[in-house]
């Protein structure tokens, strides 16, 4: 039985990651953002593995970190160049987004799919990250894949909403929750990156390791390991209530243990990523 | 192991003694006051044997795994390389080495790029190219300096934006550098290509061939099985008119560089008896699959061939698939 109960925890986590990585490939609408972050992810899971063999291959850690630093690089210069697309007005305006008034639309999606699409397609996809993950969550192959990789590697990083640009300022009056959000979850998802290879150095089991372990064999093994700042409460963020069908994002939390109710201007710490590299290579 | 170099003599033993005085013919001793005759032992055919015995051990002086040795055209020397040295070796002397090339930072933080090959000019024992992770190669003259941290020549092709993703710097990481057998030109194999350099041109290859470009829509998949860090090695044949390389599903390229011609062989039993002639194989790409193609997504990357052989002068080529190894040679009329 425990030898069963750890097969199928590994068999799923690599079908899902499987599946996602056959989706990375196929799909052409799939948004850049999310699929920098699935890539992200996939880096900071094999930089886990390597670090927990008795020789890790010194090669391919280097090519991931390079990778690893590379999107880092990438989400901090459009993290750095949010503020000024914040700031400017908040007059609505309607060119970009004609035909998809509030919120509503969002759950709409299942039925109204086909228009949605086209419409993302006139978007510049970056602008408008809310309506594409929650294109990619209403559709049903990456939202399983992600809800279960979600679930058996919840000491990554969350994928929910994409860490790329803040909509315009003509999204400003309807979703204004969302951009101090998006914020908040793009700090996150870069200080999360680095929490990851933090807490290598904190103990040397892992949340990761935790979860694969059998459970039957350490069963006297206290798990509030998902209370402690690595692995924090689910997110409950003052969303609008039609996001709802972010529902289940919603729930998978983030490995920064701040609490929810003040927006986290979480700077990425260059050092952070040093002290990562420090690990990696052992030195 | 992959931090001990050992030299190994490979003989071939098709006679032995026979007629010993002293041990009968089993090896057991005999009783020397029953022996009345003497006689002289004299050599008699027996089947052919191969026998590979280690004749030197080179102490540790690796600190990461060793990806290339290279004899050099003097015979009296080699290189070890491993992800951030060199060491250069006297056959003779087994428990010293020379460092001639060292990469690693003060600080390994700073870490970005590994050696991954190394091998010797051919005719020119001072020279020698290394390969790195981020696809570039340096020539090194060793009568420069004892420590060859300063490169003589450095060659890398400019990135092509149109190609970019998140995986261009892991599929440009070079995993064999071969010089050709006229010391004029160096080979090298990357993820999808094989490039040819001309060692008076640095900026870019003077040929590039596509060993697998259909992979190229796949590379998340081979990510994350890993798959993209396979490392093919690449030979010249004698004449260094065709190159050879290994790729997925137990097939093999080779490619004419006067012809431009190239062709997709496959080492498999099921599918070749021996001394037939090797069908050429096509991978189909998308649209309609002839008879005899293989899909894309049928390929078995399990089986991979990364190591390969081309005789120094004749057309005999051996192929290594998984646990088989196999030697083919040119149709004999």
């Amino acid at each position: 039985m425990l030898g069963r109960g750890l097969k199928r925890k590994l068999s799923d986590y690599e079908e899902n990651m499987a599946g996602l990585s056959s989706a990375f490939d196929s799909s052409r609408s799939l948004p850049y953002p999310l699929k920098r972050q699935l890539v992200l992810n996939m880096c900071l899971t094999k930089l886990q593995t390597y670090k927990m063999l008795v020789e890790p291959n010194l090669h391919r850690s280097v090519l991931i970190a390079n990778t690893v630093r590379q999107i880092q690089e990438e989400m901090r210069q459009e993290s750095n160049q949010q503020p000024v697309n914040i700031c400017p007005g908040i007059a609505p305006a309607s060119h970009s987004y004609t035909g998809m008034e509030s919120p509503g639309i969002s759950l709409q999606l299942p039925s109204g799919i086909s228009q949605q699409e086209s419409h993302c397609c006139d978007l510049r996809s970056v602008e408008d990250p809310i309506e594409n993950s929650l294109l990619i969550v209403s559709d049903d192959d990456m939202s399983s894949a992600i809800s279960s990789i979600l679930k058996d590697l919840d000491f990554v990083e969350d994928i929910s909403p994409p860490t790329c640009l803040v909509p315009t300022g003509d999204d400003q009056p309807k979703f204004p929750e969302n951009t101090g959000l998006k914020l908040e979850d793009d700090r996150q998802d870069l200080k999360g990156a680095e929490c990851v290879f933090g807490s290598f150095e904190i103990s040397n089991s892992t949340s990761y390791l935790k979860d694969l372990a059998i459970d039957d064999i350490f069963e006297d093994i206290d798990t509030s390991m998902y209370d402690s700042d690595f692995c924090c409460p689910p997110l409950m963020p003052p969303r609008s209530p039609s996001l709802a069908a972010e529902e289940p994002l919603k729930t998978f939390p983030s490995c920064n243990s701040s609490s929810a109710n003040n927006i986290q201007i979480c700077r990425t710490d260059l050092s952070e990523l040093d002290h990562i590299m420090e690990i990696l290579v052992g030195s | 192991s992959d931090k001990t170099v050992k030299l190994w003599k490979v003989s071939e033993r098709d006679k032995r003694p026979e007629g010993y005085n002293l041990k009968d013919e089993d090896g057991r001793l005999r009783d020397p006051s029953m022996i009345t005759v003497l006689r002289v032992p004299v050599l008699r055919p027996m089947d052919l044997m191969v026998e590979a015995t280690p004749r030197r051990v080179f102490a540790n002086a690796h600190t990461y795994h060793i990806n290339s040795i290279s004899v050099n055209s003097d015979y009296e020397t080699y290189m070890s390389a491993d992800d951030l040295r060199i060491n250069l070796w006297n056959f003779e002397i087994t428990n010293q080495s020379f460092n001639i090339v060292d990469i690693k930072p003060a600080n390994m933080e700073e870490l970005t790029e590994v050696i991954t090959a190394a091998e010797f000019h051919p005719h020119q024992c001072n020279t020698f190219v290394y390969s790195s992770s981020k696809g570039t190669i340096r020539l090194c003259d060793m009568r420069t300096a004892a420590l060859c941290d300063r490169h003589a020549k450095f060659f890398e092709e400019p990135e092509d934006p149109s190609n970019r993703s998140f995986f261009s710097e892991i599929i440009s990481s070079i995993s064999d550098v071969k010089f050709s057998h006229s010391g004029r030109y160096i080979m090298t194999r990357d993820y999808l290509t094989v490039k040819v350099w001309d060692l008076n041109m640095e900026n870019r290859p003077i040929e590039t061939y596509q060993v697998h470009d259909y992979l190229r829509s796949k590379l998340c998949s081979l990510y994350e099985n890993d798959c993209i860090f396979d490392k093919f090695e690449c030979v010249w044949n004698g004449s260094d008119s065709v190159i050879m390389t290994g790729s997925y599903n137990n097939f093999f390229r080779m490619f004419d560089r006067n012809t431009k011609r190239d062709v997709t062989l496959e080492a498999s039993r099921e599918n070749s008896k021996p001394r037939a002639i090797l069908k050429p194989r096509k991978v189909c790409v998308g649209g309609k699959r002839r008879k005899d193609e293989i899909s894309v997504d049928s390929l078995d990357f399990s089986k991979k061939i990364l190591h390969t052989a081309w005789h120094p002068s004749e057309n005999i080529i051996a192929v290594a698939a998984t646990n088989n190894l196999y030697i083919f040679q040119d149709k004999v009329n």
